[in-house]
């Protein structure tokens, strides 16, 4: 698998990277149409950013429920098989969900001596970092989203003794597939219970870094416009 | 030589990343890349991934988010009043007087939160008030409030011991029970430091407060029966290995619940924003672990800390000696970042390092804590400082004044810990385990 296969003839790195750097220029100079361009998907980014927080507050809560279940299991003396490996699944999807949430609330911390100078490097030096933090967390999206596209690919499985229902991968499938082949996906579906598919408790890891990176392209854009970026109540050190 | 020019690239690079305030954890994870291009042929990607998904989905982790969890919703209920409301009858007999709420509240809320900045808040919203109306000098409850809030990282549960112990894979059971006694220790510390003040600067004393009879004593205190029960069930079942720490993180965000449905200040906002808040933080403790997950797996091909593990080793210091030369290390890194970040950022290297010399590294994560707590109150960059200059509008410099002779205090600590190692190892070493 090629990692930066072309898209529509421009490498997939000019399209994740370049591109963006690009309209932030864009951005910077054309601050007036930006703004009114942008504005609806601001509106819309903020409930997204928003719902994923509150997704991964519910990954929060499941992995207590899953070690209230995996305790009441052991003192009954009844097997809760593979209840680790589901509370680790929970906690990646509850820090992964809650990335670019918890960019936004100012909760990921930085050194921020240099920021701290002046107004000036307060906007400059943040439209740099936030600009570095992009192409980083780009980057880690775009091989999260590849890794678990190998996962899925490669049929691979879970390591532990964790298993789902076959119903439940063919729901969460849906998502990925084609109304068409909605048919035939149901039609192999039986109510057994399998070993995890990697893929499984790695999509909200894409999903997540993906997430991360577009708010952080997101923040660069707001501050190149607006002169102040969506990240509210970061501690100043 | 590569070693030597790895180091030189990690460091600049590191530099220029977290310098320009890029967020800890992306800039660590952009060192790693530079390092894994640059020493391996190995595709950077793909093993970032694979590194950083096993970590992140693993189950020793799970602990954290439940302990930050635990502690936020303490956060959000009354034991700020009751805390003080119920210790206070009991510290007016010391010399000293009330100043020593300011520990035991402290002692007491970092064995039920893992933070520091958040036992300063839950302890100093009530205690800064009510000492301040009774006269006592400024500096003393500055001083000492900012000293004994850094309690939070070493009494469990600790946010800094959980990420230590995820870092070099080692027990936190263990890393808990070894945190008791020094975290004791040094609140006696900053105990004596009052009692010293009592009879040193006889002028400073306030007007004694007036007596008590002991039954009303006890209907004061009664809302912390609760809260100490929780402790010791906490504690207590990881203690006796009737639970992992994970388990007991779940029994404490349980037991928090029924806490403050008991006091009825659990309602639906409380809960909420005490889950969104434990969200948050988690997650960012969550990034900059993934960031040094990728950073330790890329310093591992360059073959540095191995390297560096030997020339420290040929060098024939003694423990001694580099016990003190990290104790220095650690200081001035704490001078410009977070406990954490400066945990996870260097194990990589320090790890193999204090193994080949023979120290124990549960006991080495204790000095950790104690320098790391030293750190949160040396200016320029110490947490504590600004969480008490939002609380006071004092400036930083006089709060990090008043806490020098804490300072010195904890690192009276850390010559204790040398001294005296197993104070940090003893309760580890016998702690009943069930299999």
């Amino acid at each position: 698998m090629n990692d930066w296969a072309s898209l529509l003839g421009i490498p997939l790195w000019a399209w994740l990277f370049v591109m963006p750097i690009i309209f932030a220029t864009l951005c910077f100079f054309f601050r007036a149409t930006g703004k009114r361009l942008l504005t609806p998907v601001w509106h819309l980014l903020d409930r997204v950013y928003l719902a994923s927080g509150v997704l991964a507050a519910v990954f929060m809560v499941i992995i207590l429920v899953i070690i209230v279940l995996q305790m009441i299991a052991r003192w009954s003396s009844v097997s809760f098989q593979g209840s680790t490996e589901f509370a680790g699944y929970a906690m990646a999807a509850t820090s992964f969900f809650a990335f670019a949430y918890a960019l936004n609330n100012g909760a990921h911390i930085r050194v921020s001596i240099l920021l701290n100078i002046n107004n000036f490097t307060r906007k400059w030096v943040d439209a740099y970092a936030m600009l570095i933090a992009a192409v980083t967390a780009t980057y880690f999206a775009r091989y999260a989203v590849k890794t678990n596209f190998m996962s899925d690919m490669l049929n691979d499985r879970t390591q532990g003794q964790d298993q789902v229902p076959e119903w439940f991968i063919a729901f969460i499938s849906m998502f990925g597939t084609w109304p068409t082949d909605w048919g035939e996906l149901w039609a192999n579906v039986g109510d057994a219970w399998v070993y995890t598919p990697v893929w499984l408790p790695q999509l909200p890891m894409s999903i997540g870094s993906t997430l991360l990176a577009i708010a952080l392209w997101d923040n660069l854009f707001r501050l190149l416009i607006n002169g102040k970026s969506n990240i509210k109540g970061e501690a100043v050190e | 030589m590569t070693e030597l020019y790895a180091t030189a690239i990690f460091l600049f690079v590191l530099f220029a990343l977290l310098g320009s305030s890029v967020w800890i954890g992306l800039a660590l994870m952009g060192v790693a890349w530079v390092g894994m291009e640059l020493f391996t042929t190995r595709p950077a990607g793909d093993a970032m991934i694979t590194t950083i998904w096993t970590g992140a989905s693993s189950w020793t982790l799970t602990a954290l988010p439940l302990f930050i969890w635990m502690g936020e919703i303490l956060f959000r209920t009354r034991l700020s009043q009751d805390l003080f409301r119920g210790l206070a009858p009991w510290m007016r007999w010391l010399p000293g007087g009330l100043l020593h709420t300011n520990i035991a509240g402290c002692t007491l809320f970092a064995a039920v939160s893992g933070s520091s900045a958040a036992t300063l808040t839950t302890v100093g919203k009530m205690s800064i008030p009510e000492l301040r109306k009774r006269g006592y000098p400024e500096y003393m409850i500055i001083g000492t409030l900012a000293g004994a809030a850094t309690l939070g990282l070493m009494i469990p549960p600790s946010l800094t011991l959980i990420v230590y112990g995820v870092t070099i894979n080692e027990s936190i059971t263990k890393l808990f029970m070894a945190g008791i006694l020094p975290g004791l220790v040094l609140s006696s510390l900053f105990m004596a430091y009052i009692i010293g003040w009592h009879f040193l600067r006889k002028d400073e004393r306030p007007e004694p407060e007036p007596s008590m009879p002991l039954t009303e004593m006890f209907s004061e205190s009664r809302f912390l029966i609760p809260v100490l029960m929780l402790v010791f069930t906490v504690i207590g079942s990881m203690y006796f290995g009737w639970a992992t720490a994970t388990e007991a993180a779940a029994v404490g965000v349980l037991g928090s619940l029924a806490l403050a449905t008991l006091q009825r200040s659990l309602t639906w906002e409380t809960f909420s924003a005490s889950l969104m808040g434990a969200t948050r933080t988690s997650a960012m403790i969550a990034l900059i672990l993934m960031g040094a997950a990728f950073l330790s797996l890329a310093m591992g091909f360059t073959g540095l800390p191995r390297a560096l593990a030997t020339w420290i080793d040929t060098m024939n210091l003694s423990p001694i000696v580099l016990i003190a030369v990290l104790t220095v290390f650690y200081l001035v890194l704490g001078m410009f970042m977070d406990g954490l970040s400066s945990v996870v950022l260097t194990m990589a290297i320090v790890e193999p390092m204090i193994r080949q010399a023979g120290i124990d590294v549960i006991w080495f994560g204790i000095f950790l804590v104690v320098v790391i707590e030293t750190a949160q109150v040396t200016p320029p960059i110490g947490f504590n400082l600004f969480v008490l200059q939002g609380m006071t509008t004092h400036e930083i410099s006089y709060i990090a004044k008043t806490a020098i002779p804490m300072v010195g205090l904890m690192l009276l600590m850390v010559v204790i810990l040398v001294v005296w190692p197993e104070l940090a190892t003893w309760l580890p070493d016998n702690i009943r385990s069930n299999n």
